[in-house]
């Protein structure tokens, strides 16, 4: 069993193997051993031992302790000869079996039971009934022991009757048996399922095991993370936990995720979960996500310039914790209320000798995957034209100036049309014709390169993992994409027995000469593409000045307020040049065995260089612009943990009591040159104005006190209080002190299979429960007085601010109760972890919305309660099962489903808006007895029946806005299957959502300028609506009435302002990762001189079944600084992902 | 034991580390980024700048369609067409009421003497009244009844959601504002006047030749201002003007200018002279292009052809010419035809520091002209006339021709009809008030002048808007007040008539 590991394998934990371990090689020597060792220990020795000889040496370390220093001096001595030599003295045995060799203790036995003694005989069986050699068998309570042989048969004395036998195997349940006198017991060994035991990451970087956790907390391994890499790794955690949801910004390169845990539960729109890499949290610092300007016609398009999260490297990561309700992260305060994801980067392996070396290189390609359902029958044109003429000519005035597909019908005709070669009208008719990727054919195949190198080693007392990444992307829009290079350092030092050092440090850097600006408005891609008409070849816009006028005047074909979108993508330019610095130091002191200290101090250190440009002839910058912002971030935090640890008999129990001081800092100068004075010179010696300046400031700081016992009762039943006071400046005031608020929280879990007999099927019963309450000050600081703003424009000049500013600001709070069980069947073959959870979150500090007549814009407040219910289910299940290499298929499924209530608001607010559509079109408002994510907006006006009514052939909108849709899905759902044979495995995800609804603006558009087929029907012979009109006598009768102008009509239906008619369902089904590799064979590899090799090809996003009727329904709209959900705004077409993954271990 | 004493010890010493971190704390959460307290004179210029600014982007956006000045060639934008839809009517709602707090604020700040010279008090509440009083009657005229008296509480009041006024309260307090402003800035000593700092800080008079020029210049500016809201509810019998009708005060008002005295020339004209492509008066169009300026659209038919007919030479500076000719569009055209593009404003508007105007001399003559008519006031209607008109074509830095007031399109004919009368006065009115937020709208709401030409695809029964839509937002926000409202002042829709548009 396990001999082909190639790789020392270590398995931690289980508290009774706690000290044993184990080592394999696959490698058989000669018998004659030469060692020469001075003054070693007896481990030593037996490590040199095993390599010389090729066999393993199972022992307790237990029984080492005391054993001394000792010298060998051996010389071409068999195994045996050297095993005496080395225990000489020791009072050890050791006895030799296959290729094992066994150590125990040598006991005198009292002459008394001697007597008693008989033997036990029997065949141990593998959980595939195949006889199971080197199973230790032993007595309990007594140092007795043998192994099984290769047909599994043991025997053994044993003291007493009444004695009790162990089988044990490492991997195996181990199984206690009765003797009851019966001298042949017959065992068969089932194969552990080790997740239960498994240590896990929790708050604060506490590792626990997981049995003993009265929360649910999901661990997701390095290597799950990098099956299908995206430009952003957190993708990878989609469909993979259940209860997370993330909200993509879909916003270019380096789009941003917002990670929700449980539900949006915030009102505040902030909901997100706390990340915390290797103990410093990024969330609110370099990890804040990016991109200011709104997303609908502002003066600014937003630009997602991601953030630090994105920048991790997946491939250092060691694992990630996803702690999701307040019960798991009730220790992080204040922060930790939206669920918490934390990311342990890799140590170096201190068992690996001398340097491993691990070479990863990956290459994906990018393509667009998903189109909305243009039509090309008719070219541009306003309603009905029934001819074309680019410029007046003798067909007519001209029909250039639209940006509507309402024209002619492509039936062979000709007209005069632009002549690219002039680019201006052409002297003669040209023919009429479509050209249908004229937009598909603007968006390139974006690559991403990423190479990473890693290197680890140590000695007894030092290890160390270097690693270097770098990624290099281009995007699917022409002349985006950023280049990223990251180095990592992670040292532990063993300074003395009692005092350990490690310290970790990332150094990223990601620069990009330009990233895509998002959004509706003249200078982003996609408005350019809503309006580009079938009847345009794509190379007309080739040329993106005019010949003779570069720099000065562009080359619009058509409508002149739409950007020649080569110009946007090659001269209006967003660049980014990024630094950060994350990284900690941490000491752990031994005081004794029971009493330890950690004291850590992290740091998260960023600068950002960002710059626009925009040239001259622009829409919005008729004389060029130039803007810079320097962005500097930071976040100290440093942190103890004092940790005591006692048994006592049946009880288990740990105290640990830590404090934590962050401050965080950011500043963000921004300069703007609005006018340029000469073109196509970016800085600010070339503005044509004083330059204007910026400045943006903000800092906060939280300090909090925290205490946690843990005590386990006979392994079995654990329980967990926690309490912790925090301090936050964010609601302190220049009179009022600092108030520290408490919250506490209680988590119990009974790992009920380890009690009770269960039937036999059962491999693991565990029930948990756990109520928490978390605090929070927020971490917006200055919400507490109100100040006047600086208007940055004019000498001296101020205006009061747009918020009202709180003084009396209380925290707040989070009560969440959980119930849970995990459960597995047939050995693990079949298990469940299920969640039920209730959380209601009150006394938010909101910025509310309220309407200007009261002056202001937003007031600050407590406000409200939301409630939260939900259920999690994760399955997992092993269809076909097969050791040493044979077939394996493992499935994972999750399910999700969230439901929530706004119990109440504050009392001065009748609703909160917590978004607008494009131009205020549609809200998303929280309303007492509603729910998170309720849409209102204008709509159809309708009949009592429910039809929409007509008038003169046109539907008739309502003036009132009403409750239309909820935009959160009801439910989410994956399914991942993997496989695995030989060396072969194939990994599957699907993933879904159903229930929710969002308005598409690009369709809005798309529509009502006739880009799309459904806007065919009734060209040009009229259509009828399908609806009411209604009679004089205020009955209705069937709608009658032709619509001529078909332009009119669509334009009637999916107008901007008609929230309703622009509704679709983002219910999904995703082909979310698919990979297949192939792992070399270890012969093979040998060859090559290299430890293990594998080659994989992986897809992302391959498809999507959706009927949404742009490209994702899955999309992010960045608006201001946030992600928002709900109102899609000119979206970046979907992407579909294919990749090859090398990865080569030396 | 000794274990558990030697970890109460450690953590006692932390937890006294912990709580030393909090000490600067109230200092950490003071905002950086702003200051605590302000004097008047550092809020006005962003303020009046701000309603400038916006009142000129929605002057070309509505009013300008509206007025048929300017024709979309869309078949998207049908405000030409009399479709203003809800979502227009945020814009000036949200960011009138933002600046009302700065003006409203400058006026408590005086009042209070916080961190103000106590002399200069009178002075700045003067100001800010007049100012509050200009954006407080765009709102109403544009909506109807709106939040007043219990507007722009939200911080000192805690008001969220402030009831509706209805408007003739509203103009009954507007009217009182102005009569206290007048008052205020009465025979100011001369350490009450504003200092050199102050007067720098002035960007609508502070170029005054003089600090006393500069206040008399204000009182000037608050007292046409309120010839023209006496004008504007000037069919009301009501004694909302300081205890009188309307009529009456404008008949006190104007005979007595030594107690109100008012614009004598284009010089004391209220324009806030934009500075083009530079900050901080920078033009509201100055990013645009010229095309961009233009969107997809060209100059009116009315607008063109009565500017033509009347041989006025704003033409010029206004329109860019088609076939060496001036030629408009017709507004309210039929969805589908669109018109072919014709003449456009001129590009040079772009920049035009006229843009800024707020009130000015040729329009406070053509109330002068409509009340003489009117017989609210002595004198001939004649006088005012030729004198507005000459004044509007100078105030654009023309110069009038001789023989202008007497050819035959121009010369005031005081034979005429009151209604033929009317419609001379509001056509040159209307031209004066070119780019003035909405006033051109609002006076051919009270008076039907001047005549436009009808499209053939009106929507809206051929009716024009009598009010904006509330926004969408406040249904949500301020829900029963909105309702309040509806009830009292009709339908909230395009065609409920405001108070002074009742009989």
């Amino acid at each position: 069993m396990y001999k082909n590991f190639t790789k020392l394998l270590v398995i931690r934990i289980p508290l009774v193997l706690a000290f044993i371990c184990f080592f394999a090689l696959n490698t058989a020597f000669a018998q004659k051993i030469t060692i020469k060792k001075n003054q070693v220990s007896l481990e030593e020795v037996f490590k040199e031992l095993r390599k010389k000889s090729g066999y393993n040496i199972l022992y307790n370390a237990e029984m080492l302790k005391g054993t001394g220093l000792i010298s060998v001096n051996l010389a071409g001595a068999s195994l045996q000869e050297s095993m005496k030599a080395v225990l000489e003295g020791k009072q050890l045995d050791f006895k030799i079996v296959e290729k094992n060799i066994i150590i125990s203790k040598r006991t005198a036995t009292p002459a008394s039971q001697k007597q008693q003694r008989f033997t036990v005989t029997g065949t141990v069986t593998d959980d595939r009934k195949a006889p199971f050699q080197g199973v230790s068998v032993s007595v309990k309570n007594s140092t007795v022991a043998v192994l099984t042989d290769k047909s599994g048969n043991y025997k053994i004395d044993v003291p007493t009757a009444e004695a009790i036998l162990i089988y044990s195997y490492i991997g195996f349940v181990r199984k206690e048996v009765k003797v009851s006198r019966s001298a042949v017991v017959n065992i068969t060994l089932e194969l552990e399922d080790t997740k239960l035991n498994e240590v896990v990451v929790t708050a604060l970087g506490i590792k626990r095991e997981e049995k003993a956790l009265g929360y649910s907390i999901t661990t997701v391994k390095g290597e799950d993370l990098t099956n299908a890499i995206s430009n952003n790794w957190t993708d990878a955690l989609s469909g993979k936990v259940a209860g997370l949801n993330l909200l993509r910004s879909n916003g270019g390169p380096a789009a941003s995720n917002r990670i929700i845990l449980r539900g949006e539960n915030s009102l505040s729109g902030g909901t997100e979960a706390l990340i915390v890499l290797d103990g410093v949290v990024i969330s609110s610092s370099s990890g804040r996500v990016t991109g200011n300007g709104s997303a609908y016609l502002g003066e600014d398009s937003p630009t997602d310039y991601g953030s630090a999260i994105n920048d991790i490297n997946p491939a250092d990561i060691e694992s990630v914790s996803v702690l999701k309700g307040p019960g798991a992260t009730a220790l992080y305060g204040a922060r930790g209320a939206g669920g918490a994801i934390i990311i342990t980067t890799k140590l170096a392996d201190p068992k690996v000798k001398g340097i491993g070396v691990t070479f990863n290189s990956n290459a994906s390609f990018e393509s667009v995957s998903r189109w909305p359902d243009y039509q090309n029958e008719y070219g541009q044109g306003a309603g009905g034209a029934d001819y074309y003429s680019y410029g007046n000519s003798v067909d007519g005035l001209s029909t250039r100036s639209t940006s509507a597909a309402f024209g002619p019908k492509f039936d062979g005709q000709e007209y005069f049309q632009f002549d690219p070669n002039t680019l201006t009208t052409g002297t003669s008719r040209t023919p009429w014709v479509a050209y249908p990727d004229n937009k598909k054919d603007f968006f390139e195949v974006g690559r991403t390169l990423t190479n990473s190198l890693s290197l680890e080693g140590g000695t007894k007392s030092t290890s160390a993992r270097l690693g270097y990444t770098n990624v290099n992307n281009s995007w699917i829009i022409p002349n985006t994409g950023y280049e990223r290079n990251t180095v990592s350092l992670s040292v532990t030092q063993k300074v003395t027995p009692k005092l350990q050092i490690t310290a970790k440090a990332t150094y990223t850097n990601k620069f990009s000469d330009n990233l895509p600006a998002m959004g509706y408005n003249n200078q982003t891609i996609m408005y350019w593409m809503v309006r580009q008409v079938p009847n345009a070849d794509l190379s007309w816009f080739q040329p993106y000045w005019l010949p003779g006028q570069e720099g000065l005047v562009q080359n619009r074909p058509f409508v002149s307020v739409v950007d020649n979108p080569y110009l946007i993508t090659n001269e209006m330019l967003n660049k980014d040049n990024r630094n950060t610095v994350t990284g900690n130091v941490q000491a752990t002191y031994s005081f004794t065995e029971n009493l330890s200290l950690l004291v850590r101090t992290s740091l998260d250190l960023g600068y950002d260089a960002r710059s626009q440009q925009r040239p001259k002839d622009t829409q919005n910058y008729n004389e060029g612009m130039y803007r810079t912002q320097n962005i500097f971030n930071q976040e100290i935090n440093s942190d103890f943990l004092l940790n005591y640890k006692k048994n006592f008999s049946k009880f288990s129990t740990s105290f640990s009591f830590g404090g934590s001081a962050l401050k965080n800092t950011y500043n963000k100068d921004e300069i703007r040159a609005e006018t340029l004075f000469a073109p196509g010179i970016y800085n600010f010696a070339n503005s044509m104005d004083v330059p204007l300046s910026f400045v943006t400031k903000s800092k906060f700081g939280v300090s909090g006190l925290y205490g946690l016992a843990s005590i386990g009762y006979n392994d079995f039943l654990y329980l967990d209080l926690t309490g912790r006071k925090d301090w936050s400046s964010t609601l302190v005031t220049g009179t009022s002190k600092v108030k520290g608020f408490f919250y506490p929280s209680a988590n119990l879990s009974a790992v009920l299979s380890d009690k009770f007999t269960l039937p036999s099927y059962f491999s693991l019963l565990k029930l948990r429960a756990s109520y928490a309450e978390v605090g929070s000050g927020g971490t917006t600081p200055y919400l507490t007085s109100y100040i006047y703003d600086s208007e940055t424009t004019f000498p001296s000049g101020l205006s009061n601010p747009s918020a009202i500013a709180n003084p009396g600001l209380r925290p707040e709070r989070s009560r969440s109760l959980e119930f849970g069980t995990d459960i597995r069947f047939f050995n693990g073959r079949l298990g469940a972890d299920i969640a039920v959870y209730q959380n209601n979150t009150s006394d938010q500090i909101l910025k509310v919305p309220i309407d200007r007549s009261s002056g202001y814009s937003y007031s600050i407040l407590n406000s409200g309660e939301v409630r939260n219910k939900g259920l999690e289910v994760a399955l997992s299940g092993t269809p076909i099962k097969h050791n040493r290499g044979g077939f394996n298929w493992n499935i994972n499924a999750t399910f999700t489903m969230n439901r929530n209530k706004i119990l109440s608001l504050a009392d001065s607010v009748e609703t909160l808006i917590l978004q607008t559509g494009p131009g205020s079109r549609g809200t998303i408002e929280a309303r007492v007895g509603g729910s998170m994510g309720d849409l209102y907006g204008l709509g159809y006006l309708r009949s009592p029946d429910g039809q929409i009514v007509y008038e003169n052939g046109y539907p008739v909108k309502t003036q009132t806005s009403r409750l239309l849709a909820n935009v959160y899905p009801k439910w989410k759902g994956s399914i991942g299957n993997e496989f695995r044979y030989r060396q072969f495995r194939l990994n599957v995800l699907v993933d879904a959502q159903f229930g929710a609804k969002a308005y598409s603006h690009t369709h809005s558009l798309n529509a009502t300028l006739g880009k799309l087929t459904s806007t065919l029907p009734g060209r040009y012979n009229g259509i009828i609506g399908d609806g009411v009109i209604l009679n004089a006598d205020g009955s209705y009768r069937k709608n009658d009435v032709i619509a001529t102008d078909i332009s009119t009509y669509y334009t009637e239906h999916f107008t901007i302002d008609n929230v309703e008619a622009n509704l679709f369902k983002t219910d999904f089904i995703k082909l979310r990762e698919a990979r297949f590799d192939y792992t070399f064979a270890p012969k093979f590899v040998k060859k090559l001189k290299l430890q293990a090799a594998s080659l994989g090809v992986y897809g992302r996003d391959l498809f999507i079944i959706s009927n949404w009727p742009s490209f994702d329904p899955e999309f992010g709209t960045v608006n201001n600084g946030l992600i928002q959900s709900g109102f899609e705004i000119s979206q970046f077409p979907a992407t579909r992902t294919i990749g090859v993954n090398l990865n080569v271990r030396f | 034991m000794k274990l558990i004493k030697k970890f109460i010890l450690i953590a006692g010493c932390f937890s006294a580390l912990a709580t030393g971190c909090t000490k600067n704390y109230a200092e950490l959460n003071e905002n950086p980024n702003g200051v605590a307290v302000a004097v008047p004179e550092r809020l006005l210029n962003p303020a009046l700048y701000d309603v400038v600014q916006r009142n000129i982007n929605r002057s070309h956006r509505i009013n300008n369609e509206l007025m048929q000045v300017f024709v979309q060639r869309s078949n998207y934008i049908e405000i030409q067409r009399y479709i203003v839809r809800p979502s227009e009517s945020d814009y000036m709602w949200n960011n009138w009421y933002l600046q009302k707090t700065n003006f409203a604020d400058m006026y408590s700040l005086a009042k209070a003497n916080v961190a103000v010279v106590a002399s200069q008090s009178k002075a700045y509440m003067a100001i800010a009244n007049i100012l509050d009083v200009w954006v407080s009657s765009l709102l109403t005229d544009t909506y109807g009844d709106v939040p007043y008296s219990e507007a722009n509480l939200g911080k000192t009041d805690n008001i969220l959601t402030p009831k509706f006024d209805a408007q003739k309260d509203i103009y009954q307090d507007l009217f009182r504002k102005l009569e206290e402003s007048n008052t205020l800035l009465t025979g100011l000593a001369s350490s009450q006047l504003l200092t050199t700092q102050q007067k720098g800080l002035d960007a609508l008079y502070g170029s005054a030749a003089s600090p006393t020029a500069e206040l008399e210049l204000w009182r000037k500016f608050g007292n046409s201002l309120y010839l023209r809201l006496l004008m504007r509810v000037s069919a009301k019998s009501d004694a909302i003007a300081n205890g009188k009708t309307p009529v009456v005060k404008i008949n006190e008002v104007v005979t007595n200018p030594t107690l109100y005295p008012i614009f004598t020339s284009n010089a004391e004209s209220a324009i806030l002279r934009l500075t083009g492509l530079t900050y901080p008066l920078r033009s509201p169009f100055a990013g645009f292009t010229t095309t961009d300026y233009n969107s997809a659209g060209s100059l009116g038919e009315f607008f063109v052809n009565t500017l033509k007919e009347y041989g006025d030479p704003r033409l010029a500076l206004w329109a860019t010419r088609y076939d060496n000719d001036y030629v408009g569009i017709p507004s309210g055209y039929q969805v589908g035809q669109i018109p072919p593009a014709r003449s456009t404003l001129n590009p040079a508007l772009i920049l035009e520091p006229l843009l800024g105007n707020i009130m000015n001399y040729a329009e406070l003559q053509f109330i002068l002209a409509e009340a003489a008519l009117k017989g609210y006031i002595p004198g001939t209607p004649k006088t005012y006339y030729d004198l507005g008109v000459k004044a509007g074509i100078e105030h654009w830095g023309l110069t009038m021709s001789s023989t202008y007031l007497t050819s035959d399109a121009i010369a005031y004919q005081s034979a005429g009809s009151q209604d033929q009368q009317m419609e001379q006065i509001m056509a040159q009115k209307y031209f004066t008030l070119f780019y003035t937020d909405f006033e051109q709208w609002f006076e051919y709401r009270r008076t039907g002048f001047p005549t436009l030409l009808p499209g053939t695809g009106l929507a809206n029964g051929g009716k024009m808007p009598s009010r904006l839509y509330y926004p969408v937002l406040v249904q949500s926000l301020n829900r029963a007040h909105y309702q309040e409202a509806i009830a009292n002042q009709g339908p909230d829709d395009l065609n409920s008539k405001v108070w002074w548009q009742t009989q």
